[in-house]
């Protein structure tokens, strides 16, 4: 049954958005949704087209100039780059916006099919596309070399519409940054791109401060080719941002952004509890009074419309069921979804702000919280997987990772691919690696969770481990899939600076695929659901820095002990000891007499002079 | 415990034992009582050592100087020596200091005069050579005439060799005009002007050596002014190049784009609100541009990019703009004009719509900015071009028809950005600047080499790997021959690589990596090993020395003692 819906929601959204393609050069729009939990999930979505004659031709309207030249440069055909920070709580958010398309683990993800005729020439380009983006977007994108760099072989597909004649010399290269940190310095880059910057339009409500402020958030950069049956073929630009707004902290004002409990009459309490009195207050679920504007979480309003957008596309859409009442300022319409639970804003082109207001819902005391709650936030899809990845093992030499993959359909089994980007100087034991149900005691046999693993093992310091596992988990099951390492030393100069901090390791990409293939269809599945998990922190055994002169002074001095010993015990002659030079105290005394004994003698001879006198 | 005490003194003492031994027979005759005091009783001297010991440790503390000198001191030098390529320095400090080239611009010059007898022409160009020699005070710069057959008229286009054909035809009075197509100066001439083959001057042969010399005036200054600012020796320099003549040709050379075989061409369309958000902008430089572009081929390469960017804010908000707010006026920090990718540098032409516009007092335009700038636009040296449309605030769309003033404004730009002298017509002008770029680029290689020589001198710790020589011999190589065919084509395409060359041997990276090591480092790792190891081979030498010289002596006074007896 959810296939089915998948499935049709799937094509849904294809027919929909195919004519748009073709129709307009740009479009761009923003889907707000309210999560429970005070938290409120923006996404943006920008589309900008080119048709390819132009791009080849180096003439760029909506395509940025910029980018457009890197792909040129480095031959890429496909390119997909994602900017991302936090955790999507799937337990409590539920599925991912955009059925996890358009997000990367924390840090930085790029990967990119390029047209080249062999590997090297590959990774050149490669190299030459992460340094132009590097520069592009301000990231350190230029640190993703070899080991960093790896082919996967199942987990991605291109998402583009690409000639069989180009298809056969494509290289997919997938890198990740699991350490870099996305800031405002790759956000305004990243609006740079938009044909109308951040000045009109949704951008204006992009602001550095709160985006990374958010719970979770993520920018992605796609680019794809799409030829649209009996079009010209057009280069699709698609920029997307992602975020979780925490809806309390955003309403903080931004000169006393200090949490700070609110005083007893402003608490809200939730009356139902028995014990529920004036002195005694349960603090009452948040998303039972999500209220909100746009300019208190966004800290601004918007500043009209971009004119170049299609006017077919309204830019502003709010998911929340039809029943709530939300006003907006004039000069903008609203259009309620057949779905009920979703409502589109279409904005005069002459409007200079736009500004929209959630009222919290008119709380009838007799109908009860529950029913509230029930009515004011759409309730989350509950995602095909949910996974945690973390590390176990001890010490600091053996080390294990450990992923728990829950199915929580009731009656259809997931099967996915589990991709691993790990680095060199994670050392896996590709035998210890296991899938078990929880409650089972080891693998079974017939029907093995393990269906394909694709492994290309790490060379030290020239490339990654890389561990493909296609994977089927039963309904209704948790999975534990486990698999040991060892962590490697490493050498002196190799440690970043602050290596205490410990490593990160990229997350772990699982593409769920499409629950029905055609079984007698060679062409590939398409990805149903991605999702990540949390990237890791290795701490590896770390020197003292210092070492190297402790080092030398070490060794130079056990040097020069064994020397000095043994060169004295070759050279110099062994006597009785009362044959050699005194070197008592006495003797000591004696030298000391013998060098000035003449003075002391003179001036005693003086004072015997005076006495005889 | 105290036993072995002593004996360790013993031991430490022991190759001084001559010494202590002298020393306590000095105590016993200064002091015979403190020796009676000793409570481990009277001392005695040790056994006299063996001759065999005594050579033996000689033996050792040799090996060990030995070892240390022979194989100890190599190793370390070899380890720690920084590897540098044999560079002809020398050579290089000649072609910097213009010794190894003399830059010689050889232009031939071909004569075709058709209405004339073999004899009269002969004449007419002996005598013409004659006048030229005389004007030219610049031995660099050489006109040379030659005699064209008179069947060669339908094929002058094709004759690569003369730099430019005069065309003698007989008219009415004495006049030149010069092709706007081709390299070609027609003189007419009236009949009787022709010299008789006795005379020894001509009016004919002096107006046509001026008529040249007016032609080729500016080349001739550029490639002077070229040469003096490089340090060429002073014979080879012109001298009559003015002050003022000399500060505007170095306007103009700083103003110019530094050679490259391919410019990136941007043209950006901006607008400070939405409108308008296209061009017709491939059409407009079809028209308009392509022209200019396809005759400066033979020289550079051309790629094209264009882009539109709206809600783009000028870095000067103000409606009149004077000539300050200019070098602010292009928002760096938010217009996307970064370089395009790829070693071609990029000029940038850019159309920004919107009703400033520039204050031009009449006297400033035409004396500071050369004429340059108009009220619509201006050019930013060795970037590019900014001209300032104003169009109806509705407009959409920018047609073609009008892009027209400011394509041809960035033409003309175009050209003085690449260097192309002003006067002549376009194809004398284009062969000039193929001339002044060889020149141009075969100095700036010497000058490379030079600063290369300079550095390998300059810093003995830094390393010049294979790479680099490698890179030098073949700048030399090209550079004498770009030397020996200037002026010609081939010379370009030798400079050209020359240039490159020395480049990248300058710029190196692996030449940079090492270069400052510090002694005070040197120091801390070598003093905590050589100290301890250092000293005791040290005192066991000078205590060997010692013993050795006291042995010398000793047997010196053994020897004069029986010559006593």
């Amino acid at each position: 049954m959810r296939q089915l819906f998948s499935l049709l929601l799937l094509s849904l959204v294809a027919l929909c958005f195919a004519p748009h393609a073709s129709a307009a050069d740009y479009h761009e729009q923003l889907v707000l949704r309210p999560l429970p939990l005070s938290a409120l999930l923006a996404s943006f979505n920008f589309r900008s087209n080119t048709t390819l004659s132009a791009f080849e031709a180096h003439n760029f309207r909506f395509f940025p100039r910029s980018l457009g030249q890197i792909l040129q440069h480095a031959g890429t055909r496909e390119l997909h780059l994602r900017f991302s920070l936090g955790r999507w709580d799937a337990e409590s958010w539920g599925a991912r916006p955009w059925e996890g398309a358009r997000e990367g683990g924390t840090g930085v993800e790029l990967w990119a099919w390029l047209e080249a005729d062999t590997d090297e020439e590959a990774d050149r380009k490669w190299r030459t596309l992460t340094n132009a983006l590097s520069g592009l977007f301000c990231a350190s994108l230029n640190f993703i070399d070899g080991t960093r760099t790896t082919r996967p072989v199942m987990s991605f597909q291109p998402e583009g519409n690409h000639p069989n004649s180009t298809m056969t010399n494509m290289h997919l290269l997938y890198g990740v940054l699991p350490h870099e940190v996305v800031c405002t310095e790759n956000l305004t880059p990243f609006l740079k791109l938009l044909p109308c910057k951040g000045k009109a339009g949704i951008a204006t409500l992009l602001d550095g401060h709160k985006l990374f402020d958010a719970s979770w958030q993520s920018m992605a950069i796609d680019v794809r080719p799409v030829c649209p049956p009996g079009g010209e073929c057009v280069l699709e630009m698609e920029q997307t941002i992602d975020m979780v707004l925490d809806i309390e902290r955003s309403k903080r004002p931004r000169g006393n952004p200090i949490p700070r409990p609110p005083p007893a009459h402003e608490l809200k309490c939730d009356t139902s509890k028995p014990y529920h009195s004036g002195d005694t207050c349960f603090p009452a679920d948040y998303n039972a009074n999500q209220d909100w504007s746009l300019s208190q979480i966004f800290g601004r309003t918007m500043k009209g419309t971009c004119p170049l957008t299609d006017p077919n596309v309204p830019p502003v859409c709010l998911q929340v069921p039809n029943s709530r009442g939300v006003y907006i300022t004039g000069g903008a319409t609203e259009k309620k979804n057949l779905d009920l639970v979703s409502r589109c804003y279409e904005i005069a082109p002459d409007t200079p702000e736009f500004e929209m207001v959630l009222p919290r819902p008119e709380s009838n005391e007799e109908s009860g919280q529950a029913a509230v709650v029930v009515q004011e936030v759409v309730k989350p899809e509950t995602p095909l997987l949910y996974a945690e990845r973390s590390f176990t093992g001890h010490g600091q030499e053996h080390g294990g990772v450990q992923t728990i993959l829950r199915n929580p359909s009731p009656d259809t089994e997931v099967e996915f691919i589990y991709m691993e980007t790990l680095p060199w100087f994670m050392r896996i034991y590709l035998h210890t690696i296991e899938a078990r149900i929880e409650g089972q005691a080891g693998a079974s046999k017939q029907d093995p969770l393990i269906q394909e693993v694709y492994y290309r093992p790490a060379v030290d310091r020239a490339r990654g481990t890389q561990l493909e596992v296609r994977m089927r988990i039963p309904p209704a099951s948790t999975v534990f899939l486990t698999y040991d390492f060892e962590k490697s030393i490493l050498r002196y100069t190799e440690y970043p600076p602050d290596a205490n901090r410990g490593f990160d390791v990229a997350a772990a990409v699982i593409t769920i695929l499409n629950p029905n293939p055609n079984p007698n269809a060679t062409s590939p599945r398409f990805a149903a659901y991605n999702l990540r998990t949390t990237s890791l922190l290795c701490s590896l055994p770390t020197p003292d820095f210092s070492m190297p002169y402790n080092v030398i002074i070490f060794t130079s001095t056990a040097i020069a002990l064994a020397f000095g010993g043994m060169f004295n015990i070759i050279v110099r002659r062994f006597v009785a000891a009362n044959e050699g030079p005194e070197m008592t105290l006495t003797a000591v005394k004696e030298r000391l007499r013998k060098r000035f004994g003449g003075f002391l003698q003179k001036y005693r001879g003086k004072a015997d002079e005076k006495k005889s006198e | 415990m105290s036993a072995r005490r002593s004996l360790d003194i013993g031991a430490l003492g022991g190759t001084s034992s001559s010494k202590a031994t002298t020393d306590a027979a000095i105590a016993e005759n200064v002091a015979p009582h403190a020796v009676i005091d000793e409570t481990s009783g009277a001392r005695k001297q040790p056994p006299p050592e063996k001759a065999s010991d005594v050579r033996r440790r000689t033996y050792v503390i040799l090996s060990f100087w030995l070892i240390v000198l022979l194989l100890g001191l190599p190793i370390w030098w070899r380890t720690t020596t920084i590897h540098r390529a044999n560079l002809p320095l020398d050579e290089m400090l000649d072609w910097a200091d213009g010794k190894a080239c003399r830059p010689v611009f050889p232009l031939r010059i071909s004569i075709q005069a058709n209405s004339l007898q073999e004899q009269e022409a002969q004449n007419l160009l002996r005598l013409t050579q004659h006048a030229l020699d005389d004007l030219n005070d610049f031995s660099g710069h050489h006109l040379r005439l030659q005699l064209s057959p008179p069947a060669a008229e339908e094929s002058h286009h094709g004759d690569d060799g003369a730099a430019l054909t005069i065309r003698l035809i007989p008219g009415e009075s004495t006049t030149s005009t010069l092709d706007p197509y081709a390299p070609i100066l027609d003189i007419t001439y009236p009949p009787n002007s022709i010299p008789s083959p006795t005379s020894s001057s001509s009016s004919l042969a002096t107006y046509v050596a001026g008529q040249l010399r007016s032609t080729f005036a500016e080349e001739q200054a550029i490639i002077s002014f070229l040469l003096s600012n490089n340090s060429i020796p002073s014979e080879h320099r012109p001298q009559g190049l003015t002050p003022e003549a000399a500060e505007s040709l170095s306007k103009r050379t700083t103003r110019s784009l530094k050679y490259a075989p391919t410019y990136h061409l941007t043209f950006s369309l901006f607008a400070s609100g939405p409108l308008p958000s296209s061009w017709d902008i491939e059409a407009a430089i079809d028209e308009f541009m392509k022209p200019v572009l396809n005759v400066l081929t033979p020289i550079h390469n051309f790629t094209i990019d264009t882009q539109v960017q709206l809600y783009a804010n000028p870095g000067v908000q103000s409606q009149i703009l004077s000539k300050e707010d200019l070098s602010s006026f292009i928002n760096a920090a938010e217009w996307p004009l970064s370089p395009s990718i790829g070693g071609a540098p990029t000029i940038n032409f850019i159309v920004f719509v919107g009703n400033q516009t520039i204050l031009t007092a009449p006297r400033e335009t035409s004396e500071t900015e050369g004429g340059l700038s108009t009220s619509q636009s201006w050019l930013v040296p060795q970037w590019g071009t900014v001209y300032l449309l104003s169009l109806p605030s509705d407009t959409a769309h920018v047609s073609a028809a009008t892009l027209r003033q400011p394509l041809l404004t960035f033409t003309s730009h175009l050209l003085s950005l690449t260097g192309t002298p002003q006067s002549g017509s376009l194809p004398l002008r284009l062969s000039t600047l193929a001339r002044i770029r060889s020149a141009d680029l075969l100095l700036r290689a010497s000058s490379t080499l030079g600063s290369l020589a300079r550095l390998a001198l300059a810093l003995p710790s830094i390393s010049i790997p294979g790479s680099v020589a490698d890179g030098v011999s073949k700048t030399m190589t090209h550079l004498r021959l770009a030397c020996e065919t200037l002026g010609g084509p081939e010379g370009l395409a030798h400079a050209r690589i020359a240039e490159a060359e020395a480049e990248r041997a300058f710029f190196e990276k692996s030449m940079v990596g090492q270069l400052y090591f510090p002694d005070e480092h040197k120091l801390a790792v070598y003093l905590p090993l050589l100290g301890p190891v250092g000293v005791p081979l040290l005192m066991g030498l000078l205590n060997e020395i010692k013993a050795w010289r006291k042995r010398r002596r000793e047997r010196a006074e053994r020897g004069a003692e029986k010559k006593k007896e």
